[in-house]
């Protein structure tokens, strides 16, 4: 048999056919991705409802719900299980981006669940379309502060569903809660006990302790440069880079970490092993926020926007909160079955003066994503 | 010997060719014989790179709105201020990675190929035993080992020796634990080439007076370096774009060239600096191929 192949390969004119082919498959296979590329860019971004739609009645039903793992379960959907629609279809992403990947390369959905800075993104990949708030029943209940964020164009892309900060967790034997700031995690007298997520937040972090003077989502190059140059200076007193985020939590419960970059669930898995506080920085706390995006082409659309007002039910908000700690953006979720402790530290008693500047600072789109990311590339690899 | 066979053993000897209609049936053939794995290859290997060569240009884009042919990535990349800095600190690590688990690897392979007798394959399944759990599992077993609180560090200070940071989150770690998870992997080529040694050369060597050391210097050795080089590379061209190990053991300094090629396309959304990177590394390994390739004969390998 060796011999045959042998034959084969040592024949010139085998190795012309097999060039040939080769070079035609691959050439289709790029034609006929930038074709569809091509047609992407002309049907333009955000893809506007259209005016006749079949009934509730006539829509498939079967939603396709693409999300976080963990948002699938009933007690998020429960009102919408109980007016008797079909379980919905969920499939996972493990980050945004990858979300975005997919559905640029054709995945379908009928509801995704992005944070509030890609909004932009999806809008320009032309994969969405506005909301009906009208069609969403609690709408006029959820946080004005939160649901801005989710609008281009004063349309509602992203129905804003759940909320959280990055905030810092110190340990309080070590640290003065007192100081209050992000400068925790650069500082000199915590050396090799602070942890960084592996994120360009970090650089932002760090705009907001050095006080630059452009917008920290959007900062001048000079202003990245600065805060590169000083994450790279305070580089030196980190313990890790954390991933995953139960790791951190060991970390801190174990006494390795003393201040680490946290979302408030950190704190609320903590609280009851080590003396920890959760800080929400006088610079304002980073904010974000995700919610429900809406298909462009979906066949779902009334389906969709019955299980957008089930996601934002004050009982699920009470849910997400309780059991996620997370925030949820329905202003009416029943505070008095919230840990005290909890609603001190989400802010909860002012959601709304708590998620603006200069409390917080929210999450948005960010024009040079691709600047950030290499300035943290060269922080990492310094 | 088929009748295919014979046809091209008349070539070879100057005697008549085979017939038209002989040469189309050979022809069809090995087409059918090829067809199978040069679609995989096209398929799943070459129209994927051409892909990821498109990106790398501009000439294919994720968003829509971005569709434009550029060389700005490269340009970003080769004249950036870290990339290749970063890319030549993988091919370290990757160097010692591989030298570290082939040195480690040997004596494993000599021992079962030459040493365990019948129990050879029994033992050849215990070493490959760990590969039945998860990568990540086997990965971050080490933090239970090398961690602050882990095993070595509380028995260092259960003998009044302070804890020793650096066994985790370092660049130590990382060598450790790629070396450990890729040892078996390098003990099955240099399995293969020493079980196919012919043993009376040993034999030989023992009858002209070489002593063991010299026996293996001089024959074992230089017949086992084709499995040798061959295990040497399977290490050594996947650690250079591992980025899974570095982001979990390598701390602050585990920054490697596939942890770049991780951001760009995940955390920066920046398919074309990302593909730029890819493509390089991919050119790269291609080379370091060619280089092996003139240092082993991988049909011997296979033989």
């Amino acid at each position: 048999m060796r011999s045959e192949l042998d034959a084969v390969l040592r024949s010139s004119l085998g190795r012309r056919a097999f060039l040939k082919y080769l070079a035609i498959a691959g050439g289709t296979g790029v034609l006929a991705a930038c074709q569809k590329n091509i047609t992407a860019a002309t049907q333009g971004g955000g893809a506007s409802a259209t005016e006749t739609r079949p009934p509730l009645e006539s829509e498939p039903g079967v939603l396709h719900a693409y999300e976080w793992a963990g948002f699938e379960v009933k007690p998020l959907w429960r009102s919408y299980a109980a007016k008797g629609y079909p379980d919905p279809k969920f499939s996972f992403f493990t980050n945004t981006e990858q979300a975005l990947a997919k559905t640029a390369g054709g995945y379908t959905w009928d509801i995704v669940h992005p944070e509030v800075g890609y909004v932009q993104d999806y809008f320009n990949l032309g994969a969405v379309q506005p909301w009906d708030t009208s069609l969403i029943s609690n709408f006029p209940d959820l946080n004005p502060a939160l649901e801005k964020a989710g609008q281009l164009d004063g349309k509602q892309y992203e129905i804003v569903t759940d909320w959280g900060y990055s905030g810092v967790i110190i340990r309080t034997d070590h640290a003065d809660p007192s100081i209050n700031s992000y400068s925790y995690l650069f500082d000199d007298s915590l050396a090799g006990h602070i942890s960084w997520f592996d994120t360009p937040w970090i650089l932002l972090q760090a705009g907001l302790v050095l006080g630059v003077e452009s917008d920290i989502f959007d900062m001048t190059p000079q202003d990245l440069e600065t805060c590169k140059n000083y994450c790279i200076q305070k580089k030196k007193n980190l313990y890790n880079i954390w991933v995953d985020f139960t790791q951190m939590w060991d970390d801190v419960r174990q006494g390795n970490v003393w201040a680490a970059y946290a979302w408030p669930d950190a704190w609320v898995n903590t609280r009851n092993d080590a003396p920890v506080a959760y800080i929400r920085p006088k610079e304002g706390v980073l904010a974000w926020g995700e919610g429900l995006m809406l298909n462009a082409n979906t066949e779902n659309y009334y389906h969709a926007h019955e299980y957008a007002n089930a996601w934002t039910m004050p009982q699920t908000g009470l849910w997400v909160i309780n059991n996620y700690g997370y925030g949820h953006s329905n202003l009416k979720v029943d505070l008095s079955k919230v840990d005290p402790a909890v609603v001190r530290a989400f802010g909860l008693d002012d959601p709304v003066g708590n998620l603006s500047p200069p409390a917080a600072l929210m999450d948005r789109y960010q024009p040079q994503r691709d600047a950030y990311n290499r300035a943290w590339d060269e922080v990492k690899a310094a | 010997m088929t009748e295919l066979d014979l046809s091209i053993e008349t070539e070879r000897r100057g005697r008549p060719v085979p017939s038209r209609r002989r040469r189309g049936r050979r022809g069809a053939v090995t087409a059918g014989l090829l067809s199978g794995p040069v679609s995989y290859l096209l398929v799943f290997f070459v129209v994927p790179v051409v892909m990821v060569a498109c990106y790398s240009v501009g000439l294919l884009t994720l968003l829509p709105q971005d569709h434009y042919l550029s060389l700005r990535a490269w340009h970003d990349f080769l004249f950036g201020s870290i990339y290749m800095g970063v890319f030549w600190k993988s091919v370290r690590m990757s160097l010692g990675v591989s030298i570290t688990s082939v040195l480690l690897a040997y004596p494993v392979a000599y021992l079962l190929a030459l040493v365990a007798g019948r129990r050879k394959y029994t033992l050849l399944l215990v070493i490959v035993a760990p590969f039945l759990t998860s990568y990540l599992l086997r990965v971050l077993a080490w933090r239970v080992i090398l961690g602050e609180q882990g095993v070595v560090n509380s028995f260092l200070k259960l003998v009044g020796i302070a804890p020793q940071g650096w066994l985790f989150y370092s660049q130590f770690a990382v060598y450790l634990v790629l070396a450990y998870v890729w040892v078996p992997f390098v003990a099955l080529p240099i399995f293969v080439s020493l079980e196919a040694l012919d043993l009376s050369l040993l034999e030989a060597s023992n009858d002209l007076g070489a002593s063991r050391w010299t026996t293996f210097r001089r024959v074992t050795l230089p017949l086992s370096m084709p499995g040798v080089i061959a295990a040497f590379v399977f290490v050594f061209i996947p650690t250079l774009g591992e980025y899974v190990t570095p982001l979990l053991v390598g701390g602050p300094k585990g920054f490697m060239f596939g942890n770049g090629i991780q951001n760009a396309f995940l955390q920066g959304f920046d398919w074309q600096f990302g593909s730029a990177m890819s493509m390089f590394l991919i050119g790269a390994v291609m080379v370091l191929m060619a280089v092996f390739g003139r240092f082993v004969s991988f049909r011997s390998v296979s033989e």
